[in-house]
């Protein structure tokens, strides 16, 4: 088997309780939510905690809810549970489709919304066992000083590889956070971004959490309604794997023009990539198969990914422009 | 290092030509013995070798006069209700008494001296019972008597990354594992080669000390007819260069064992094995022990696929620590030591010229082939050979040669993997013929039509074929497919391909000399009217266990329930030499039937003389015996007839066994390759394939498989579909990867020993399989059965690329297809313009 | 019992069981090795082959990444738990005759993904079944005869409703 290291193990009822666990040794403690991430790394010794919390019995974070200001997720929510709900499938389609082509079903059956977003950033060099990165040496990401993939570089670039939050960023989504009492200064408080500026380009910790902070929902907001989105995945299998590329987009056409567009790209490095240059080469043009291909030319220019996802670094490279121009024409088929 | 020469003056067929490094223990006399002799002190091969019984009317006729009962029904398997209940037990199910966890100490470097091991901080630790290294086990063991060079861990230098280095028995895996982090090994680290270019080029870095010559592992050329005159005089030749790249089996149990040593020095070991013999074999001499004393029971085994078939690291330390501490001790490899075990398809780089008259008869091929072996022999010898031996069948290849080399290199041992040495150089040929077809305007198929080899007959270097359904493949596989409608038809993106394949149904000889029977069963019969099977063959999945249970069935008349089978333990069941060359349904399966017959005879004996009838009126079927002439007069059932028999005989018991007649061809080497049977497989395969992305879709393959009798149609479509789908998985997704020497990366480290990284087709990628069976009926197959669990994967790969030419016009010459490789060939010179070429070549000459 | 071990409770095919494990303790091997329930497989143990899987509160989930101590008021079933009264489960018995299951190995978490499915959808297509199953590698089928098998028994579980 693959063993698990010695941790202490504690699943707190409510939200204030977990915030305080989490207090007691906030640098030593590991949040668990559905654990499908967290726990292989742990068998790998990726994470070598000395106290597991677990989510599981915040039975809180557990819903989707609907008001004026928006949608709102509970971070506990089940991805396959996010795929289902029948209004998340009536107004964001592409969310749900985003959560249904996570792993495989079983996965989705455990793995939340939090856990997805918050999944750590991913390597071949990296998600391996301590007998593997051993043998290569480690990297500065755990255990070790250099990086394999960018050898002069300073910054871990293992790529984020959830699938959902490139969607959420399309989207405009926001997530909220709680920060616990001592962190907090007092009470626990809570804290909403912008689900764009929620990661950040350091594959070693690629969000803005602090230790101890938890995202406890993500919200879109009622300005998001009617958004024409999309999403496409390229994988190597129908199942079971992660992304090697990722495209999400979301907008609004009148009369057959764009008057919004956003488009994010991932499995590049360690942050989604919000395209740049759409107002000027979208906002006011034909939603068409010309200015998709302008796009995605674009997007050719602003993508680079590396060697740390499986297969060949300039297929996927290639890749980004059809990826683009495949999830345009689903989001804006009329073009 | 000096490369083979060219033999240059063409040779009769059949007759050896140049060898390369020669084993020490081969006789070094003429060119009429096997390469497999006799080392000194052992029993001396006999020339007249044990012979099956002739039965009347011979094997492949059912018993009673009205047919077969439960042959060729759609039957359950013995053991198939344990399975879905949960209930049968693998090796990680046991758990005994005491018993202690093992792991293993690898090596992090692909090549490195070991200058010393400090296990003392390890052996100090609380929970920690007993650490070994190579020292303790340093008799070295191999597969094949004359290539043995392997120690259960390593006792001078490490081969691989992964290779085994110590072991460690604790109360846990976790405390083991703890363990082996404190053990200090000092290292020299040595230049190693992880490919075939870098072992040929640096000789002098030698992996494997037992090589007779740098990193040759084995050198094999043989010739058969005038092969250069034949291209020379060909009205068309085909140069290919080919890339058969490496793949694994990945069953998806896990090797497991547990090892027991009792008080009176007994060593049983329970493991997750395919050769429970020849690990019997190798336990005794690596640990010292009698033979006699030492048990192997293989329990259920989840997938196996080859890669189960030689012994391992854990089965010796696990039975050398239940030794040392004496309790129990388990090892179970993660699923990444299964990719370090490995044992599995050899990277194979093949060059071929292949030639073909006008008409589209096939005149020669010349074939270079070079193959990437790993750190190990495994069972290379007859990798090499294979690599050339079922070369052209089952089509008329007038002459061939091949010129095989098999290195070493600083990677996990490769071996044999289902369709072993012979499925790289099927994909090499069948690509030939179709670029051939290509050329002359022929459909692919007609061509091989023109080709057949046909029945009773014998091949270039010297194979016997009996029975042959391979026209009967094709012509199932073009009609199910739709073929001509489609070949040549179907819009840009969309193909279909065809390819066809022969296969043996075991070999005539033991991987060590003995003249003794091959497969041997015991069989008991009890007045409870029951039936016990005693066997050591090796149930995998493929079935065999109930193959001999559906063989008691039909010769006595019995229903399944009422039959037993104890298989693969040694101190149970008579000798069969395990799951490998599928052998199994052919060489147990007769042995079965004839110990079987031998006790329908005596019975059938003893109801005729009560019946007052002829024996051939007896009948025994679904639990009643009766007489044909007045079936409700002369009616008992089969229980009653067991104790008439019993009465008159006393306690009835049989034993059956096989040994194949002495085949091959009359040279070095002649007899690898040769069965006592041969499969046929046709394929096609329909793609649909992304010119955007280069993605290929296999959407369905057709596969038509010469089984000579189905005796369980459902295994045998099972064997078939598994088949196509392995290959269809290394045609697409499947490799073995290994992180070269950039800057700061490891040499020789596995890319991604997991099954994220080594992708198994999933139920979303896997093509709609359609298995269609063709029955030949095999004259010496146990009612004329032969193999269905390794044939049917050959066509697989180059059916696919054969579709992938005419979706895109583009030859996939080199494994995998995977997006950016389509993709990449999609870009070179004008793929679109040679995929309209073929069209408009193959319509302007009417599709002959 | 070893110090570091804590007491768990869990409810497996309708029984309840006490058993001792670490925080560290997988649900897969607490079944496995503390409760002798073996029939649920380890292929991967850490989320790549579907093996391990088990239903927890109906739903499959993979039990390798699972920690048996959050399974602690969870209704988990296994494969054990299909056949009733010593008879088979209907889908066991129609993998039984299709052979849906050769070295058997990948089987019971196969069935208690298709289990799963067969108790939210009693006629599946075979698109949803690959579906439900596209997280259950098997090595040896090439999956036909398991979507027979799922089929057969759907078949047949409707007409005995
Ligand atoms: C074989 C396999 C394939 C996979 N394929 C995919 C894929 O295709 N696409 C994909 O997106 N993912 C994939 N995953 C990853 C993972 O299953 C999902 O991302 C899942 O959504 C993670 O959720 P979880 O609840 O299980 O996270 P956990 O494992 O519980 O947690 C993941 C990380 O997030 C932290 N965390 C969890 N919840 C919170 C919270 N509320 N607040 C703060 N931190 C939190 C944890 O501390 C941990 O670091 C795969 C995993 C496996 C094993
Ligand atoms: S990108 Fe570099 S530092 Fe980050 S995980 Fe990969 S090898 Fe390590
Ligand atoms: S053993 Fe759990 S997914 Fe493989
Ligand atoms: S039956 Fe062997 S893995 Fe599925």
């Amino acid at each position: 088997m693959l063993t698990l290291p010695v941790f202490e193990w504690v699943r707190p009822q409510s939200l204030d309780e977990a915030l305080a666990f989490f207090t007691q040794a906030p640098a030593e403690s590991l949040w668990i939510a559905g654990g499908t991430d967290a726990v292989p790394n742990l068998k790998h010794r990726l994470h070598e905690p000395k106290r597991v919390i677990s989510l599981a019995g915040v039975r809180e974070l557990h819903y989707v809810r609907e008001d004026d200001a928006g949608m709102h997720l509970g971070a506990l929510l089940t991805l396959r549970e996010l795929s289902e709900h029948a209004r998340v499938r009536a107004e964001y389609p592409a969310l749900a489709k985003a959560a249904s082509l996570v792993a495989s079903p079983q996965i989705r059956n455990m793995g939340t919304l939090g856990g997805n977003l918050c999944l750590d950033t991913r390597c071949t060099y990296y998600n391996q066992s301590y007998f593997w990165r051993e043998a290569l040496g480690f990297c500065l990401k755990k255990d070790g000083t250099k990086c394999h993939v960018v050898p002069q570089g300073k910054r871990c670039v293992a790529a984020h590889s959830s699938d959902v939050a490139p969607v959420l960023i399309a989207l405009g989504a926001e997530v909220e956070i709680a920060t616990p009492p001592a962190q907090a200064g007092g009470a626990a408080s809570l804290r909403r971004i912008a689900v764009d500026t929620f990661f950040v380009g350091d594959g070693v910790h690629n969000n803005v959490l602090l230790p101890g902070e938890l995202v406890t929902r993500l919200i879109i907001p009622a300005a998001s309604r009617g958004l024409s989105a999309g999403y496409q995945k390229l994988r190597p299998r129908g199942a079971i794997d992660f992304p090697m590329l990722s495209v999400a987009a979301a907008g609004r056409t009148q009369a057959g023009a764009f008057t919004q567009l956003r488009i994010v790209v991932s499995a590049l490095g360690a942050k989604p990539r919000v395209l740049g240059q759409l107002d000027a080469l979208a906002v006011g043009k034909a939603a068409d198969e010309a200015q998709f291909s302008a796009i995605a030319a674009a997007a050719y220019k602003q993508c680079h990914p590396l060697i740390n996802v499986p297969y060949d670094h300039e297929w996927r490279h290639e890749m980004v422009p059809v990826f683009v121009k495949r999830v345009l024409r689903d989001a804006f088929p009329k073009g | 290092m000096s490369e083979p020469k060219e033999p240059n003056a063409p040779i009769d067929a059949a007759k050896s030509v140049t060898e390369g490094r020669r084993p020490e223990t081969v006789h070094s006399d003429s060119g009429r013995k096997p390469e497999m002799v006799v080392p000194k002190g052992r029993i001396m091969p006999r020339e007249d070798r044990l012979a099956p019984p002739a039965w009347e009317g011979g094997r492949s006729v059912a018993p009673n006069a009205d047919g077969f009962s439960t042959i060729g029904k759609r039957n359950r398997k013995v053991e198939g209700l344990a399975k879905v209940t949960g209930r049968a037990v693998y090796a990680d199910d046991i758990t005994l008494p005491r018993m202690l966890h093992a792991k293993l100490l690898r090596s992090i470097h692909a090549h490195a001296r070991i200058v010393s091991i400090d296990a003392s901080a390890a052996l100090a630790m609380p929970g920690v019972h007993a650490v070994i290294t190579g020292k303790d086990l340093p008799v070295y063991f191999g597969i094949i008597p004359w290539t043995e060079d392997e120690q259960a861990l390593c006792e001078t230098k490490a081969r691989y990354v992964g290779d085994a280095i110590a072991a460690v028995a604790a109360d846990s895996e976790l405390i083991a594992e703890e363990a082996l982090r404190c053990i200090r090994v000092q290292y020299e680290v040595l230049p190693a080669v992880i490919d075939i270019d870098s072992a040929l080029e640096h000789p002098e870095w030698q992996v494997n000390e037992k090589a007779e010559t740098g990193n040759i592992s084995k050198q094999v050329r043989l010739e058969f007819g005038a092969v250069d005159a034949a291209l020379a005089n060909s009205d068309e030749v085909v140069e290919g260069h080919y890339w058969y790249e490496g793949s694994t089996h990945a069953p998806i149990e896990p090797h497991c064992c547990v090892a027991e040593f009792d008080a009176t020095g007994f060593l049983t070991v329970h493991s997750s094995t395919q050769v429970a013999h020849y690990l019997h074999r190798d336990l005794a001499k690596v640990l010292g022990l009698p033979t006699q004393r030492v048990r192997v029971i293989q329990p259920t085994v989840g997938g196996a696929f080859g890669g189960k078939s030689e012994p391992f690291s854990l089965e010796f330390c696990a039975a050398k620590l239940a030794m040392i501490t004496g309790r129990p001790v388990k090892i179970l490899y993660t699923r990444e030591e299964v990719f370090y075990a490995h044992r599995g398809r050899h990277p194979m780089r093949l060059h071929y010229r292949t030639g073909i008259s006008k008409d589209g008869m096939l005149t020669g091929t010349d074939a270079k082939v070079q193959i990437d072996g790993g750190a190990y022999s495994s069972f290379g010898l007859v990798t090499t050979y294979y690599s050339g031996q079922l070369l052209g069948a089952p089509y008329v290849l007038p002459t061939y040669r091949f010129d095989s080399t098999r290195v070493f290199t600083n990677k996990p041992c490769c071996g044999p993997k289902r369709g072993h040495g012979s499925v790289q150089p099927r994909f090499a040929f069948e690509c030939q013929i179709d670029k051939l077809a290509e050329r002359i305007g022929m459909d692919p198929i007609a061509v091989r039509r023109k080709n057949l080899i046909g029945e009773s007959t014998r091949t270039v270097n010297g194979m016997r074929v009996t029975s042959n359904g391979f026209p009967q493949c094709l012509d199932a596989v073009e009609k199910a497919s739709g073929w001509k409608d489609k070949f040549r038809r179907l819009p840009y993106g969309c193909g279909i391909g065809v390819a066809g394949s022969m296969y043996i149904s075991g070999t005539n000889y033991c991987i060590y000399p003995n003249e003794m029977p091959q497969s041997a069963v015991q069989l008991k019969l009890d007045r409870s009217g029951r039936a016990t099977v005693f066997s050591g063959c090796s149930d995998i999945g493929q079935g065999v266990d109930s193959v001999l249970a559906y063989i008691v069935c039909e010769e006595l008349g019995l229903t399944l329930r009422d039959v037993r089978v104890v298989a693969a333990d040694t101190d149970l069941t008579p000798v069969d030499l395990g799951s490998y060359s599928s052998r199994e349904t052919f060489m147990v399966g007769n042995a079965c039937l004839d110990a079987a017959r031998h006790l329908r005879e005596k019975i059938a004996a003893t109801l005729a003389e009560r019946w007052q009838c002829g024996k051939g009126e007896v009948v025994l079927a679904n639990g009643v015996a009766c007489c044909t002439s007045e079936p409700r007069e002369k009616a008992m059932t089969v229980r009653e007839a067991f104790q008439l028999a019993e009465a008159k005989h006393g306690t009835l018991g049989s034993v059956g066994w096989y040994q194949s007649p002495k085949l091959g061809g009359d040279y070095r080497g002649g007899t690898i390759g040769a069965s006592p049977a041969y499969s046929f497989t046709a394929h096609v395969a329909e793609v649909e394939c992304d010119p955007e992305t280069g993605q290929v879709r296999v959407c369905d393959i057709w596969v038509a498989h010469d089984c000579g009798r189905a005796l369980n149609p459902v295994t045998v479509e099972g064997q078939m579909e598994g088949s196509a789908y392995m290959g269809f998985a290394e045609a697409i997704l499947e490799t073995m990867e290994y992180k070269a020497a950039a800057p700061g990366h490891a040499f020789g480290l596995h890319h991604g020993p997991s099954l994220l990284d080594y992708r198994l087709p999933t139920s979303l990628d896997t093509p709609r399989l359609h298995s269609i069976i063709i029955e030949s009926v095999d004259p010496e197959g146990p009612y004329g059965a032969k193999e269905a669990g390794e044939g049917p994967l050959h066509p697989s790969v180059p059916a696919i690329a054969n579709a992938i030419h005419d979706a895109l016009g583009i030859r996939c010459d080199a494994l995998p297809f995977s997006p950016p490789s389509v993709l990449g060939m999609l870009r070179i010179g004008d793929a679109r313009a040679a995929w309209e070429a073929a069209r408009a070549g193959f319509h302007k000459t009417g599709a002959r | 019992m070893d110090s570091t071990k804590t007491v768990c409770h869990l409810r497996v095919n309708g029984d309840a069981h006490t058993c001792a494990v670490t925080p560290g303790t997988t649900l897969l091997e607490a079944l496995r090795y503390a409760l002798a329930l073996t029939g649920s497989k380890q292929g991967c143990d850490k989320g790549d082959c579907g093996a391990c899987t088990v239903l927890i509160d109906s739903h499959p989930v993979l039990a390798c990444i699972t920690l048996a101590m959050a399974c602690e008021g969870r209704e988990i079933r296994t494969v054990e738990g299909l056949a009733a009264h010593g008879r088979p489960h209907p889908l066991q018995d129609a993998f039984d005759r299709t052979g849906g299951a050769q070295c058997g190995f990948c089987t019971p978490g196969v069935l208690m993904s298709a289990i799963a499915l067969l108790e939210r959808d009693p006629a599946p297509t075979r698109e949803a079944i690959a579906q439900a199953l596209s997280g259950n590698l098997c090595r040896c089928t090439g999956y036909t005869k398991i979507y027979e098998a799922v089929e057969l028994a759907a078949k047949e579980m409707r007409e005995r409703a």
